[in-house]
Formats: C-alpha cells, sequence, structure tokens
C-alpha cells in the first residue's frame, strides 16, 4: 500500500547498511554492530522505529574520539547530517562509539549476516537483551518480553552475560515485575 | 476468556510468529514501510469529527 504524499522508496534499510559496510571495508570504521530496535528486528517481528543505531569499536582507543573521519567519508558519498545522525539513504543513521564495556563485548561477538548482495554485523539476541535491561527504559521492557516470548534466547548465555557485567540484580527485578504473574 | 477472544489472540500469536520467522532481507523492507506509515501518520494528525462512545466488554 502506498501512503499518499508518502514515497516509499524514499528510505532503504538494505542500502543502509550496504554504505555501513562499505564504510568498515574502507576502513572509515573498525568493526560495527547494528543495535538497537534494527539489530532486534533481525530476531523478533519488525516493529516501526526511526532511526538506526551502529555501534563502532574504535581500536585502539583514541585520546580524543571523534566522529569527524565518518562525517567527512558520508559527505563525499553525498549523505548529510541530521541532527545527531546522518541521514544514509533515506535512514537517520546513529553512529555510537561502543566504549562502554557491555557494548564492546556485544560488538567484538557480532553475528555476521549475508546475502546475495548485503553483508552486515548484529549484536547477538542475549546482548541486545542486556543492553536493553541496562538502559530501561519502558520500551526497553517492552522489547525484553518480545525476546523472551520469542523462545529463540539462549538462556545460558544471556545468564554469562549478565553475571560478567553484574546486572543479575536488574534481571531479578525484571522477572518479578514483567514475567511472573 | 471467550472462544472468540481465544481464536483472536491464537491467531495474532501466529501472525508474529509468521513475522519474525521472515528472512531478515523481507524483515528490513518492512522495517522501511512502517517507518513511512509511522511518518504519514505523524504528518496527517487524524483529527476527531464524531464523539462516539465505544462500548468495551
Amino acid at each position: 500500500m502506498r501512503f499518499k504524499g508518502c514515497a516509499l522508496d524514499s528510505c532503504n534499510m538494505k542500502e543502509t547498511l550496504a554504505i555501513v559496510e562499505k564504510l568498515h571495508k574502507e576502513h572509515i570504521i573498525g568493526s560495527y554492530a547494528v543495535g538497537g530496535a534494527v539489530g532486534a528486528a533481525f530476531y523478533l517481528e519488525p516493529v516501526a522505529t526511526l532511526d538506526v543505531d551502529i555501534f563502532v569499536l574504535f581500536e585502539p582507543a583514541p585520546l580524543i574520539l571523534t566522529l569527524t573521519p565518518i562525517y567527512e567519508a558520508c559527505a563525499k558519498l553525498g549523505y548529510q547530517p541530521l541532527g545527531d545522525a546522518i541521514s544514509i539513504e533515506g535512514w537517520p543513521v546513529q553512529f555510537l562509539p561502543a566504549t562502554q564495556p557491555l557494548v564492546a563485548e556485544a560488538v567484538n561477538q557480532a553475528e555476521s549476516r549475508k546475502s546475495a548482495d548485503l553483508t552486515t554485523r548484529v549484536m547477538s539476541a542475549e546482548h541486545l537483551m542486556a543492553i536493553a535491561l541496562q538502559t530501561g527504559r519502558a520500551k526497553d521492557h517492552a522489547r525484553l518480553v518480545m525476546f523472551i516470548e520469542s523462545g529463540i534466547v539462549k538462556m545460558d548465555r544471556l545468564h554469562d552475560i549478565l553475571t560478567r557485567h553484574s546486572l543479575l540484580d536488574a534481571w531479578t527485578k525484571f522477572e518479578h515485575r514483567f514475567l511472573k504473574p | 476468556m471467550t472462544p472468540e477472544m481465544q481464536k483472536i489472540i491464537l491467531s495474532k500469536d501466529s501472525e508474529r510468529r509468521r513475522l519474525r520467522e521472515l528472512p531478515w532481507i523481507e524483515k528490513l523492507e518492512m522495517l522501511d514501510r512502517l517507518r513511512d506509515r509511522h511518518l504519514w501518520i505523524q504528518q496527517t494528525k487524524p483529527i476527531q469529527i464524531a464523539n462516539i462512545p465505544v462500548k468495551v466488554p
């Protein structure tokens, strides 16, 4: 269905992720992983989201962390800043430094997804859950419930991640509040 | 819970399962459509033209 006044070809997630992968291949960005709602969509039913979160490792850690090279490379490709994101093929893309240990681990252990014309990297379901638990907004809790209901979660892997990053107490509280009647 | 409600819940659950099991490439295309629809709804700002009470069982 085409909505009047709204060009359906105005945003193209496949092309957006292809550009992110191109930036990685050309060493503009280091290891990266798709997180947030788009990352969750790889595992769950897709829900409406307005931007793409790309978490990027900066290794070795620079004295001053700057995203300027990313902005410059995107500008050369014709993609302009849009607030604190860059508009790439119609999608606002936020490049987020993976400086926090849980997020850095999630990027390091991200899973590669390949199709005929696209390669991308996405955080594991368990890391997406741990980050959602750590962030703790209402929509993060809703996403956690969706992950549990999906039945795809490797609970032993999740438990390991939560233990390593001191999130077991937060998980217990979440369980009592949302999963147990 | 009435049988009709159970039927609705089961069909919604099976639809959610179907969407979860879509190939990831198709899910990316869905994200495009969902975002476009979301932005269109924001732009059109539907207005209430009649005050119609709705009974909820």
